[in-house]
């Protein structure tokens, strides 16, 4: 199947020598059903990936991968050299799934204080009687709160946040990959990610392909609409998203 | 490596088990300890809810939770695996033993003797079966399913297998009677509570004990090596 492969792309004007991420003709299925396959892409320190698709695409289950939680069938993940189990022991790795990963029942200040020791939030109140949003900001800041972090793959991170949180989040995302971080950060939602990402990862059910920014917009940051005009472009036209975006 | 959570801070924070067993214990403790002080010959007796409340304490079950995301902070600290089954056991556990050795405690202290039914060998072999094979059956089933398996399997034996002997009672024939003793045990560790194990004791509970570490390896291995995918994603 078609395999997205990227180019690496100098940042400050200097060559990039070496990747954080390495993906290589990943495959990952449950069961009989494969979920994706081909998937090939680079990451190099303080850069960022977009993992844009509809729903059901593996948007979730790459980012899982990457994290050390799923076993590929196939295909090869590097993280710092590392298979992504060892490199949770030597590379600070932060993933996050959404807040319907939290423990309902937990209080939200104990949950806090699980990132680095420091108190997140003063709230008491089990995790379940939170709204949505103070839910997935309370698990963005546990997750974020780690130092230092190689690698921080985030499923949908803005999704629920309101304005306020979501401006918090893209600063410290910029602040982190600005300190060496690579970012992989996934999303349905074409404005979420568009002008954020330095490349852009376009999964389809059988059908990966990754553009760079630069190769979207040469002169100015990426906007949902030319997402949107790749996003048609790479799925063959069928639907479009500009709507969504 | 980044600032990264125990398991056992993990597990402080995201109790294995519902309050209600950790509440469940304290009662029983407290009755139990009372009983005991009174009259000290009964702590068998008084073990037998300790026994039962254990073996769905340590049916706590680890994939479903780990399936919902749960646990995504701690698989993803860099923690090995093993430990992190191992912790979520000993936490899972924990009330019961806990409970257990104040009840012996309070036993030993009683008696003013150190002839105690609490801490005999086999009140401590049918500690550790309830303690270990319901963990490792339910470690890829919902919580409580150990118990309410073990449940099953203990009813249906006594209304099937022995066509309506109780646990306790004797068989029909030497070998037969071991065979049976053996399962018996592994069914109904109760049976045991109290009694300084014998050699042939000790043979009868072998079986059951293998088994259950047999399981605990197994259990402990399953979650080392295991993926973990989100519900929601599959």
């Amino acid at each position: 199947m078609p395999v997205g492969v990227s180019h690496q792309r100098p940042i400050g004007g200097g060559a990039v020598t070496s990747f954080v991420v390495s993906v290589r003709d990943l495959a990952v299925q449950y069961g009989r059903r494969l979920v994706f396959q081909g998937v090939s892409f680079d990451i190099a320190a303080g850069q960022s990936l977009g993992v844009l698709g509809p729903n059901g695409s593996g948007k979730t289950t790459l980012l899982r991968t990457l994290a050390g939680c799923l076993t590929p069938r196939s295909g090869e993940v590097r993280i710092a050299g590392l298979t992504p189990r060892d490199a949770l022991t030597r590379t600070g790795v932060a993933y996050f799934a959404g807040d319907a990963t939290l423990p309902g029942s937990v209080r939200a200040s104990r949950w806090g204080s699980l990132g680095n020791g420091d108190v997140v939030t003063p709230d008491r109140r089990p995790i379940r009687a939170l709204s949505r949003g103070t839910r997935q900001l309370l698990g963005l800041r546990t997750v974020l709160g780690r130092h230092p972090l190689g690698l921080i793959a985030l499923d949908e991170p803005w999704e629920a946040l309101d304005p306020d949180a979501a401006r918090w989040l893209s600063t410290t995302l910029e602040t982190k990959r600005d300190r060496g971080a690579a970012l992989v950060l996934s999303s349905h939602r074409l404005h979420d990610l568009a002008g954020f990402c330095d490349s852009y990862l376009f999964l389809l059910p059988h059908h990966a392909k990754v553009v760079h920014a630069h190769e979207i917009s040469a002169t100015s940051p990426v906007t949902a609409l030319q997402l949107a005009e790749v996003f048609d472009k790479v799925r063959g036209g069928a639907m479009s998203l500009r709507a969504v975006s | 490596m980044a600032h990264s959570v125990s398991p056992l801070r993990f597990f402080r924070v995201v109790p294995t088990q519902p309050a209600l067993i950790v509440w469940t214990f304290l009662v029983v403790v407290a009755i139990g300890g009372i009983a005991i002080a009174r009259v000290p010959s009964r702590s068998g007796d008084l073990m037998r809810p300790v026994l039962l409340l254990q073996l769905f304490a340590a049916s706590s079950g680890f994939e479903v939770p780990a399936r919902r995301g749960h646990y995504d902070l701690l698989l993803t600290s860099g923690h090995r695996r093993i430990w992190v089954a191992l912790v979520h056991w000993a936490i899972s556990i924990a009330p019961g033993v806990l409970a257990w050795l104040v009840l012996a405690v309070v036993e030993v202290t009683a008696r003013g003797d150190a002839d105690t039914h609490l801490l005999a060998s086999g009140t401590c072999a049918a500690m550790g079966l309830v303690s270990t094979m319901p963990w490792a059956i339910t470690v890829r089933l919902p919580r409580f399913s150990g118990g309410i398996g073990w449940l099953l399997v203990l009813t249906l034996s006594t209304s099937v297998l022995s066509s309506g002997r109780m646990p306790g009672s004797s068989g029909a024939n030497e070998v037969g009677e071991s065979i049976w003793s053996a399962w018996e045990f592994l069914v109904y560790p109760v049976v045991f509570v109290g009694r300084e194990l014998s050699i042939g004791d000790g043979l009868i509970a072998a079986p059951a004990l293998v088994l259950a570490l047999a399981a605990m390896v197994a259990a402990c291995r399953w979650v080392s090596r295991t993926s973990v995918p989100l519900e929601a994603a599959q």
